[in-house]
């Protein structure tokens, strides 16, 4: 009996392995790929001359400084967005829940814009602003929605609707600025265009931080789809952990609010089709959704740019177009699976 | 073990669901809540097994408040399967029953392998074991619902609640369920407490039955002694006979015909 479990987990294992590396396989030529395509074509021997053997001239200009910082922003908004979407989920117990549909990045979007437009100078705290228009989101919509414990059409409808407060209020400002209009644009319409090094850094050191605690928690993401009650009779501090998950969440969101502006649709896309692959084990559902979100988005930003030469499809547009239809293809396909 | 509860009231927001009620469950023996619906028996439940916080009196845990006594300690000792849980439908049954080891796991440590031990008697208590590797969307609805019974057992409880353990189920795997909550008691001592509706099976099953009407308690005591024509006419509003039978402990309800 003992040989036979111990030879379970193992091929479980093996499974699993397999699965990461063909994702980080995938990765790897879709970077290759988008190293390549673009205004400017290059060939593969052209790019490892400049990243490896430090070639100079334009071709490293176009490389080195345009996309490759803009490939490597992709992977970690991509992989940050995926596990906010996987988070909020699990949170909200709402296989519709993600920081696009519910608001969140909205109230990131809402609170960078305002700074921007009303506050120029705090720039600097834009990401601290974010963060705080983020969680303040979370904690209305809990707010809104709590009645004796979570009821999960309560949160979608109140998350739609202070979304759609949230857009007016956008809109508003858009009209009284208009002088400054390019600026709230690009916080609207999420976009990677003419992001350098210092964005990914940005980006870096808050995904980092992001992901790490999420990891921490899957335990907890684990538990809370016993319900509350099961949770609670376990012993579990349902409330405790809850605001701790969303507060990840939306941290991760308002990361990628700060450094793109606002995407849509792959924190919602993505966990399902991890949750497809692998099921709803958080342990290895949130790895999974971490690779298939940068594979996405990458995918998704290159398309973006080289799909109508001379001109840039701004990311969030390009994952719209594409993610919503797919969802409905998944939702089509999987029936009760799922849900 | 005792868990009492002292003049509690309970309730929702500003609804007041049970006011002013004494109650008191121990270790050891099968304790039944009977009432109708509404009459606030499930709160109580929720109430003595801390799902629900109570507005005034006081319920204790052999002396000590339970509002003081830590989360996890808590579960250690109190199990409770509550009427909504769910799961997602890939969760495999072994792995679901291992979530009743939470109570004794550090939050990053995985089960050891005294845990491991625990929920194979769990499993093959509640006659599980063989669908470990299964998920839960595969199992009956019986056997999810020994499956649940197995992951609250993992707690190693010593006084388990079940919120209406038989609703839903259909006859043969309510008897099932009623056979294996004596089995638990009778071998292992965990004492049962139940919210029931069906008052044929509490009669049958219990050692003390509690009769909640309108949010009071109106009669607590052994099953024979709660269970009367009198009783059933006053709380139910429904006439019946009570019938020893020869071959029979318990006696049996006979409702009046309906015309």
């Amino acid at each position: 009996m003992l040989i036979k479990k111990d030879e379970k987990s193992k091929n479980k294992i093996l499974k699993i392995s397999g699965l990461y590396i063909t994702l980080i396989g995938i990765l790897i030529l879709l970077i290759l790929a988008s190293l390549c395509v673009g205004s400017a074509g290059y060939s593969i021997s052209e790019i490892i001359d400049v990243l490896f053997f430090g070639k100079e001239g334009f071709a490293k200009i176009v490389i080195f400084n345009l996309r490759l910082p803009r490939i490597v922003l992709a992977i970690l908004i991509g992989a940050s967005l995926s596990v906010a979407g996987a988070l909020l989920q699990a949170v909200m117990r709402n296989p519709l829940a993600d920081p696009g549909t519910i608001g969140v990045s909205a109230g990131a979007g809402t609170a960078a814009t305002t700074i921007l437009l009303i506050f120029p100078n705090m720039m600097n705290s834009l990401p601290i602003f974010a963060f705080g228009g983020a969680l303040l989101t979370c904690a209305l919509i809990y707010f809104m929605a709590w009645k004796q414990g979570i009821d999960p059409v309560r949160i979608i409808l109140s998350g739609v609707a202070i979304n759609s407060v949230l857009g007016a209020y956008n809109g508003l400002l858009q009209m009284l600025h208009s002088d400054n209009l390019s600026s709230i644009l690009a916080f609207l319409n999420g976009s990677l265009s003419g992001r350098n090094w210092g964005h990914v850094k940005l980006a870096l050191i808050y995904a980092i931080i992001g992901l790490t605690i999420a990891f921490a928690c899957t335990k907890s993401a684990n538990v809370l789809q016993l319900g509350d009650e099961m949770a609670k009779s376990l012993g579990f501090k349902v409330s405790r952990h809850r605001i701790i998950l969303s507060a990840v969440s939306a941290f991760l969101a308002a990361a990628t609010v700060t450094v793109a502006g606002m995407i849509g649709f792959v924190g919602l896309v993505v966990p399902h089709i991890a949750r497809m692959i692998v099921g709803s084990d958080h342990k290895v559902l949130l790895p999974t959704s971490c690779l298939i979100g940068s594979i996405v988005l990458l995918a998704a930003d290159t398309l973006g740019r080289t799909i109508i030469p001379g001109m840039e499809i701004p990311v969030g547009i390009v994952m719209a177009v594409t993610g919503g239809p797919f969802f409905l293809y998944l939702l089509r396909r999987s029936g009760k699976k799922c849900f | 073990m005792v868990l009492n509860g002292e003049a509690v009231k309970i309730g929702y927001g500003d609804y007041i669901a049970v006011e002013n009620i004494d109650v008191s469950v121990k270790s050891g023996e099968i304790t039944s809540i009977i009432g109708p619906n509404g009459s606030g028996k499930s709160t109580v439940l929720k109430a003595l097994t801390r799902l629900l916080p109570y507005k005034k009196g006081y319920i204790s845990l052999d002396g000590d408040d339970i509002k003081k006594i830590d989360s996890t300690k808590f579960a250690r000792k109190i199990a409770v399967l509550p009427q909504k849980h769910d799961a997602p439908p890939d969760f495999k049954v072994k792995d679901l029953v291992g979530y009743g080891r939470m109570p004794y796991q550090k939050w990053y440590k995985s089960s050891g392998d005294e845990d491991e031990k625990v929920i194979e008697w769990a499993m093959k208590t509640t006659g599980v074991y063989d669908l470990k590797d299964k998920s839960i969307n595969g199992c009956s609805g019986g056997e999810g619902q020994r499956v649940w019974i197995a992951t609250v057992l993992a707690q190693e409880p010593e006084i388990l609640f079940l919120d209406e353990p038989t609703t839903y189920l259909d006859i043969s795997y309510q008897i099932d369920t009623m056979k294996l909550v004596k089995k638990l008691n009778r071998e292992s001592g965990i004492g049962i407490v139940m919210v029931l509706h069906d008052i044929c099976q509490a009669l049958e099953i219990s050692d003390r039955i509690i009769v909640i009407k309108d949010g009071k308690l109106y009669d607590e005591g052994k099953p024979e002694e709660v269970i009367t024509s009198k009783m059933m006419k006053e709380v139910y509003d429904i006439d019946c006979d009570i019938i020893k039978l020869e071959n029979r402990e318990k006696p049996v309800i006979v409702y009046k015909e309906i015309v």
